[in-house]
């Protein structure tokens, strides 16, 4: 998909469910237990957004309570800190999509 | 099975299974390599020898170098799964027949001695019935799930504890290995609730939580515990709880990397009634597209929700496999081909 990069950290949380129980480790959690999870952050350009979705739904779904949910965030601009480049340079990542769909050309330009 | 890619539905060629009775004939044997090898041995190492009961074993049928290649085979699945936590739930044929109990035990036994650790569940619908026919009283169902009242639910105790779980114990521990029977009541292993549907069903219950410290001590010291699928509540009340269901939470409490589910039907089958369509590898997305369409249904359906319910708390793989081959144990986790469908996240 073109995704080069992610950051993944290790939380924790609930979210109430109305009665029903998450299950974790073999045990029921009721609303006021907080309970091991996994947050993933990607930043993406506006395009990729609902394949991005797409993606994380069909292969995370598990249909049982826990699988969590994707909040989706504007965010005001990138800066890559090695070299100071911003917005849209920034964005870009080696092997990623806009090299994927280039033809050809190694410049900046297609996208 | 490994994980690695996914395979094309194809039946399981007559090689495989006997593959696998090589492979478990080596593993009768006590002394092969002093059997074949008579000219070596001196009179009195002979003598001594002949005092050991070896089983017969016919060299027609596999040679030496046969069987160790199939054992040298076995070494990456081995490498594998060494120190792991496997859940086997068993139930079915499997208990019902002799000889596949057997054959079931001599599996577990051997996977403990290669350093897989094994949790052995179990549930034993045909022994209550058969118990409480001669005590007289009636077994009641309701819409093909049994009705367990107060009466019912202490003979369900009496012969899932007392005598199923502690036959199995003993067998396990005849074949070599060292079982401890216990039931979910033990050392609070599992916790029960009232499932929503007891005021017409009885005490049977579901799994509120598993505390699984009481049998860490055993699986790290290479033990096998053996669990009675019955539990109590907070206040003491036993109920009887579903072998699948316990199995399925007790692997994700363990960490486990897989569990085992024997049945009494060859797995999941893409065409009911095609036996050779059977299912090898599938993951969430694909068993619940198969519930959807109606291709999985009856008895089959709580236990694939089991399995998915495991997978989502974090056990690596399951997999449901037919308890009526012999040797389906090995066949599963030592072979890619496995006896049965596994199903991943």
């Amino acid at each position: 998909m073109g995704i080069r990069g992610i950051t993944v950290s290790d939380v924790r949380g609930f979210g109430a469910q109305g009665g029903s129980a998450e299950r974790q480790a073999g045990s029921e959690f009721s609303e006021d237990n907080f309970v091991v999870k996994v947050k993933m952050e990607i930043v993406v350009s506006k395009d990729q957004v609902e394949e991005i979705i797409a993606k994380i739904i069909d292969e995370a779904r598990t249909g049982e309570i826990g699988d969590g949910k994707i909040f989706v965030s504007p965010v005001a601009d990138i800066i890559r800190v090695r070299t100071g480049e911003r917005g849209e340079k920034a964005e870009r990542m080696t092997g990623g999509r806009s090299d994927m769909f280039s033809v050809g050309s190694s410049s900046t330009g297609a996208r | 099975m490994l994980a690695a890619n996914i395979h094309p539905i194809s039946s399981p060629s007559p090689a495989v299974v006997e593959k696998s009775s090589s492979f478990a004939l080596s593993w009768h044997t006590a002394a092969p390599l002093a059997k074949f090898k008579p000219n070596r041995i001196s009179t009195s190492l002979k003598s001594s020898l002949q005092s050991i009961a070896v089983p017969e074993v016919d060299k027609d049928a596999t040679s030496a170098q046969t069987r160790v290649e199939i054992l040298s085979e076995a070494l990456p699945f081995i490498q594998k799964f060494r120190g792991k936590t496997i859940v086997v739930k068993y139930g079915g044929a499997a208990m019902k027949s002799e000889a596949l109990r057997a054959s079931v035990i001599a599996d577990v036994v051997l996977l403990s001695c290669v350093g897989l650790r094994i949790v052995f569940v179990h549930g034993g619908g045909p022994e209550i019935n058969q118990w409480l026919g001669k005590l007289n009283i009636e077994p009641n169902f309701l819409n093909g799930l049994r009705v367990t009242d107060a009466s019912t639910m202490e003979i369900v105790s009496m012969v899932l504890v007392g005598k199923v779980n502690k036959q199995l114990v003993a067998l396990i521990n005849k074949a070599g290995g060292t079982a401890v029977g216990l039931s979910g009541i033990d050392g609070r292993l599992l916790m029960a609730r009232p499932s929503p549907n007891s005021s017409q069903l009885g005490f049977v219950g579901d799994i509120v939580s598993v505390d699984p410290t009481i049998i860490r001590p055993l699986i790290d010291n290479n033990h096998l515990p053996v669990i009675a699928s019955v539990a109590a509540d907070s206040t003491g009340q036993a109920y009887n709880i579903n072998a699948d269901t316990a199995a399925g939470e007790l692997a994700a409490a363990l960490g486990a990397e897989k569990l085992i589910l024997l049945t009494d039907v060859a797995g999941i089958l893409e065409d009911r009634n095609d036996p050779e369509s059977l299912v090898r590898e599938i993951d969430i997305k694909g068993v619940k597209k198969m519930i959807r369409d109606g291709k999985i249904a009856g008895g089959m359906i709580p236990k694939v929700d089991c399995c998915v319910r495991s997978l989502a708390q974090g056990v690596r793989t399951t997999s449901i496999i037919d308890g009526r081959l012999k040797h389906s144990l090995l066949l599963e986790i030592l072979t890619d081909e496995g006896a049965g469908t596994m199903i991943t996240g």
